[in-house]
């Protein structure tokens, strides 16, 4: 043990004196406090703001005067995703879903106005977000610092003198190992403390937890491989054009790779192509403004027999209102089936990009990460559900003041007397406050549960990598 | 006086605000074999730079052939055959394939022919000429430079520490081969701290240390410099 | 010496590094799989765009058969408006997977429809694609700084550098040949599979060519660079792991702490509406419509269509060119916001053009976009095609609903048809 550090504790002194590895450290820890710091004022503005609009959008609503109350369902409501609280190091796909979403009768729309579809088209591939410089910019900081660790000694002969006094290999590269992972971590420090920060602000413990384990184990993981790919080069330059090479390929090619083989792997129809099949489903069911459509005959039949009157005008109810009532409700069945269809085949798609982090621990822990935050497509999905929810509950009480409470006789008149065919704004009261909370954290850790299996994954392999090339050096 | 073909007069090397040549001088005539021994750090290394252009001299002057190496280096390197101290061709490349790109690198073409005949000239086994030169010894290495050097046609030959690293068998065999080119016209200029090897071959010796050249011996009519009063000079100069 | 023979010489030196030989292969698979998976891309959104136009027209025909008034008519119809990738939108999908290329718009408010996204899965988004214009704009620096940092230092460490230095009769022709052998390899290896791409797209030559050069030039730029600093001073006596180092640091620089910053930039320089404002407003304009008297719609209406002046006339029950009156009064209303966005989106592209300038990747995959067709400023003309597009609808119906009242199936025909206008310049 006391070899192992005394390893540790000279490889410290050479990166000290070596200006070039203290650079990087100090470069790493300022860019990644700086991408926090930027990220958190960034993403608090966005949650203020989104949970002002959420609030305003409500108030608004409320505040509409007397009216005709299918007027209201078409007036309609908005709803905002505030981003989760890890979102101020992982803000996931946050910048290219939209956050807002319009609710209305009869249609659901999709999320609106995401941040890249008004940014500058600058940071399509790189982001000053903590998530993009801990998961591609640090593995390069840790290339640059640890390279040369065993090449060093090589070039200078000095490992086998090493070898030839019988000192345990094993511990000059353990010994090295802690020096690196010490030395990332202090990249990470900002990372732990905004994890920190987001367990006071309502983040469970376990959830934070989890999260700056997955990053530890990124670390553990690329310093592994550093040091697996110095102790089998010979030269330092080998070495470090390996490790430049691996790079490139784990941290930038292969996520994207991932990306654009599940975009031509699974294609999916698209919105637009899908709303076809809607259209005509929803064109069977007619149309609920309609109260003569031919499609509500069989309910018109029900109700009278069930009523006992001869004609609609006879009815207790408005049917007007129950028509749009029934039509809503048949309605919704059909859109949530073609919506749950659309997000099970985005889901799976993802899926397939996320299978890559068997091949690259960028992956893995890109997908570890945004899904213990919840900020993945999965949060996305529940949103628009949630949301789904929201505009079903409200049409739908608003139908029903428009059956129970408005007269049919008034609603037919609406357009020649517009004053009588209202009912009292009291009636909006129905809608009830929105506020959008992730997964909770027993969701998040479970769908996250494979991903961290794909990190110890790699653990594993870059062990059994590093003893392997232990070996080569005896 | 025989012809002039390299000469040093006054020159002095100031790498850093070290001074690493202090007013050397010296020449060498055509035919002969020059040798500047020094210890490590004398500056014979930076002699043989200097000469062959890749440090500039900061006084004084250093010319080959009646030409700066400040303004003529192109020149001079056309005429210079360099072996370095320890010969590292590509070791991906055969040894025939490397004096190809070498020799196509100072713009001479030459047939393999050619190159086999020198190639045997030099004594190097015919079964390595078409061998990765990664698997050559030091030995093969510096046979297949030597080959090179032979090949270029060079009237000058610069060698660094020649002798280094081979066997007793090889550095007979590259004496007497750079006694027959010297006695064919060939200009040898080496720096050595190899006293022994030094006095076996070369015709004239030039003490350096520090920066100074501090002794300087002939051959005279001996078959070779006496090795007892050169070393006597050299450990004198060492020890201090 | 002739360069040629230089470079005949250095070629025949690198057929036999096998290292080098394995990267270059490298490099062609990932160029082919890149145009690969950008033409598969391509490919399934136009024929995506041929079955959209062909449901849309059979759509369109059903429901128009179905109806009874013209107000109905232009209610129940949807139209199709697409903008088709152009044929050398494979190299560089660029913004097209944020920005929408297919929409289905009605008669009514366009505001309220405009903003409807039909973009691709969000999560595919954020890891980003990889393309053409990608490997050329960021991973080429990379292998340019791969292939070339060592060129000097490497003969230094092998010990080779005094004596090619003196054998060779012109040193720097040289490193010279050597550089530009590497790089040709580079690309061929990069553009091989690109011109395989262009001439299966059969895209025109002229932007093939335009391509090409962005490629080339981005190359000449990096090589450039690489060179002179593995010539300075600085990188005399430095091994080659920290000329590669301090190069990537310029890497690191250009490709993503310029755009970062940059962006920071930008979006403090432009002030952008809000686009929920947009919404916001449009949605009031309409739904208050329908409570206030007519007068206060025909008034705002009159104003930018005075020629209906005669029509405004009210019967006692809904009449559909109110309906739609106050719809365009809606568009109207919002135009200054909607304007407003659309002009801070262009400004934030037109800056970022000029920022591009300190960052060639960043250049490079505006220059590749641009040419095909696939940046901001396209899918800003596609919106704006739609626009026209929908106020040629508006003109069309207008007259139907302000004079004319049976409803004529026949009259159905001459609807205006969506045509996807490109530069002609281009594409």
């Amino acid at each position: 043990m006391k070899a192992i550090t005394k390893v540790a504790r000279d490889e410290w002194r050479f990166w000290h004196r070596t200006k070039l590895a203290a650079t990087i450290i100090v470069i790493g820890t300022i860019l990644t406090i700086a991408s926090a710091v930027i990220n958190t004022i960034k993403m608090q503005e966005a949650m203020h703001e989104r949970q002002h609009l959420q609030q305003s959008s409500e108030a608004q609503f409320l505040d509409q005067p007397d009216r005709h109350p299918h007027r209201m369902v078409h007036y309609g409501h908005y709803v905002f995703r505030t981003p989760s609280t890890l979102s101020i190091i992982e803000p996931g796909v946050d910048a290219f879903t939209g956050t807002a979403v319009f609710l209305e009768g009869h249609r659901q729309n999709s999320a609106m106005f995401a941040e890249q579809r008004q940014a500058s088209g600058m940071t399509r591939f790189s982001s000053l977000t903590p998530s993009f410089l801990l998961q591609v910019l640090v593995p390069l900081f840790i290339i640059l610092i640890g390279y040369g660790s065993v090449t060093r000694e090589k070039e200078a002969g000095t490992i086998n003198i090493m070898v030839t006094q019988g000192f345990n290999v094993w511990y000059l590269i353990l010994g090295k190992y802690i020096a690196l992972v010490a030395c990332a971590l202090l990249m990470l420090l900002p990372l732990i403390v905004a994890a920190i920060w987001a367990t006071f602000n309502g983040e469970s413990a376990l959830i934070t937890s989890s999260f700056v384990s997955g990053y530890i184990f990124y670390i553990l993981v690329w310093s592994g491989i550093v040091l697996a790919v110095s102790t089998l080069s010979s030269k330092n330059s080998t070495s470090f054009a390996s490790l430049v090479a691996i790079w490139i390929m784990l941290c930038i090619l292969i996520p994207r790779i991932g990306s654009s083989s599940a975009a031509a792997l699974a294609p999916t129809a698209g919105k637009l192509e899908a709303d076809f099949s809607v259209l005509e489903e929803l064109r069977k069911l007619g149309d609920g403004h309609n109260a003569t459509d031919p499609a509500f005959e069989q309910l018109k039949k029900n109700l009278l027999v069930k009523y006992n009157v001869d004609s609609v005008e006879d009815l207790p109810i408005n049917f007007r209102g129950t028509v749009a009532q029934y039509s809503e409700e048949k309605l919704t069945i059909v859109l949530n089936q073609f919506a749950e269809k659309r997000m099970i085949e985005e889901l799976s798609q993802a899926k397939i990009a996320r299978q890559l982090g068997w091949l690259t621990p960028t992956t893995a822990l890109r997908s570890f990460s945004m899904t213990v935050s919840g900020t993945s497509l999965e949060t996305h999905h529940r949103f628009l559900r949630e949301a789904e929810q929201l505009r079903y509950d409200f049409v739908q009480s608003l139908n029903n003041a428009h059956q129970n409470i408005l007269s049919y006789q008034a609603d037919i008149n609406r357009h020649k007397d517009n004053a009588a065919a209202r009912v009292s704004a009291d009636n909006w009261q129905v809608l009830s406050s929105f506020s959008f909370k992730p997964d909770t954290a027993q969701t998040r850790l479970t769908r996250s549960l494979v991903y961290g299996g794909q990190l110890l994954f790699w653990l594993v392999v870059v062990l059994v990598v590093l003893r392997f090339a232990v070996r080569r050096v005896r | 006086m025989q012809e002039e073909i390299i000469a040093a007069s006054s020159l002095c090397v100031r790498l850093n605000n070290q001074t690493i040549l202090d007013n050397v001088n010296f020449n060498v005539a055509k035919g002969e074999i020059f040798a500047l021994l020094g210890g490590n750090g004398a500056g014979k290394s930076t002699t043989l730079k200097t000469l062959l252009g890749i440090v500039p001299p900061s006084e004084g002057s250093a010319a080959v052939m009646n030409k700066s190496v400040k303004t003529d280096i192109d020149f001079i390197r056309s005429k210079v055959a360099y072996l370095p101290e320890s010969v590292m061709l590509y070791g991906h490349l055969t040894g025939v394939e490397n004096i190809e790109y070498f020799l196509s690198l100072a713009d001479i073409t030459c047939s393999e022919s050619d190159i086999e005949r020198a190639l045997v000239r030099v004594a190097l086994q015919e079964k390595a000429w078409r061998q990765p030169m990664s698997n050559y010894s030091k030995g093969m290495r510096q046979k297949a430079a030597i080959a090179l050097a032979l090949l270029r046609d060079a009237p000058i030959l610069f060698l660094d520490e020649p002798t280094s690293g081979l066997d007793p068998n090889a550095i007979d065999e590259f004496n007497q081969l750079i006694a027959t080119l010297a006695a064919e016209g060939t200009t040898v200029f080496m720096v050595t701290h190899d006293v022994y090897g030094a006095c076996q071959i070369a015709h004239r010796i030039g003490l350096l240390d520090h920066g100074k050249v501090v002794g300087m011996f002939e051959r005279g009519d001996q078959s070779h410099i006496n090795t007892e009063e050169v070393h006597s000079a050299f450990s004198k100069r060492n020890k201090r | 010496m002739s360069l040629f023979s230089n470079l005949h010489r250095e070629t025949k030196f690198l057929a036999k590094q096998r290292n080098l030989q394995l990267l270059f292969a490298t490099i062609f698979v990932l160029s082919c799989f890149a145009v690969w998976s950008g033409i598969s891309e391509t490919t399934s959104q136009i024929t995506t765009i041929e079955r959209l136009i062909e449901k849309d027209t059979i759509d369109r025909e059903g429901v128009l058969a179905k109806q009874s008034d013209y107000g109905s008519a232009a209610y129940y119809s949807f139209h199709l408006t697409y903008s088709s990738p152009s044929n050398m939108a494979f190299a560089a999908i660029g913004q097209r997977d944020i920005y929408p290329w297919k929409h289905r718009i009605r008669m009514l408010a366009i505001e309220g429809q405009i903003y409807e996204t039909d973009a691709d899965n969000p999560e595919l988004s954020f890891l980003g694609r990889f393309d053409f214009a990608f490997l050329v704009s960021v991973l080429l620096p990379l292998f340019v700084i791969l292939l070339l940092h060592d060129i000097r230092s490497v003969e230094r460490e092998a010990g080779r550098y005094d004596l090619l230095v003196t054998t060779s009769k012109r040193q720097q022709r040289l490193w010279f040949s050597r550089a530009i052998v590497m790089c040709s390899a580079l690309s061929i290896a990069l553009i091989l599979p690109f011109i395989a791409g262009a001439l299966y797209t059969q895209a025109s030559l002229a932007t093939t060519g335009l391509m090409l050069l962005v490629v080339l030039g981005h190359i000449t730029i990096w090589m450039t660079l690489t060179l002179t600093f593995t010539a300075s001073k600085a990188a005399v006596k430095q091994s080659s792991a920290k000329i590669a180092s301090m190069l990537l640091a310029v890497w690191l620089a250009v490709a993503v702490l310029v755009p970062v910053i940059s962006n920071i930039a930008i979006e403090k320089m432009v002030t952008s509406p809000k686009g929920g404002d947009i919404l916001l407003t449009q949605r009031e304009a309409v739904n208050d419509a329908w409570d206030l008297p007519y007068s206060a719609t025909w008034d705002e209406f009159l104003s930018t269509h005075p020629q209906w002046k005669n029509g405004i006339d009210m019967g006692p029950t809904f009449e559909w060119k109110w309906y739609y009156a106050f719809q365009q009064v809606g568009d109207q209303k919002a135009s200054k916001l909607s304007n407003a966005y659309r002009e801070a989106t262009l400004k934030k592209d037109k800056l970022a053009s000029h920022f591009a300038w300190l960052s060639p990747p960043m250049l490079t995959q505006r220059l590749m976009s641009s040419i095909a067709q696939t940046d901001t400023y396209a899918a800003m003309r596609y919106e704006q095609n739609i626009r026209n597009y929908h106020k040629e609808l508006r003109e069309f119906y207008y007259p139907l609903f302000f004079t004319e009242n049976t409803f004529n199936l026949d009259k159905m025909s001459e609807l205006p048809k969506f045509s996807d206008h490109k530069e002609k310049s281009k594409g």
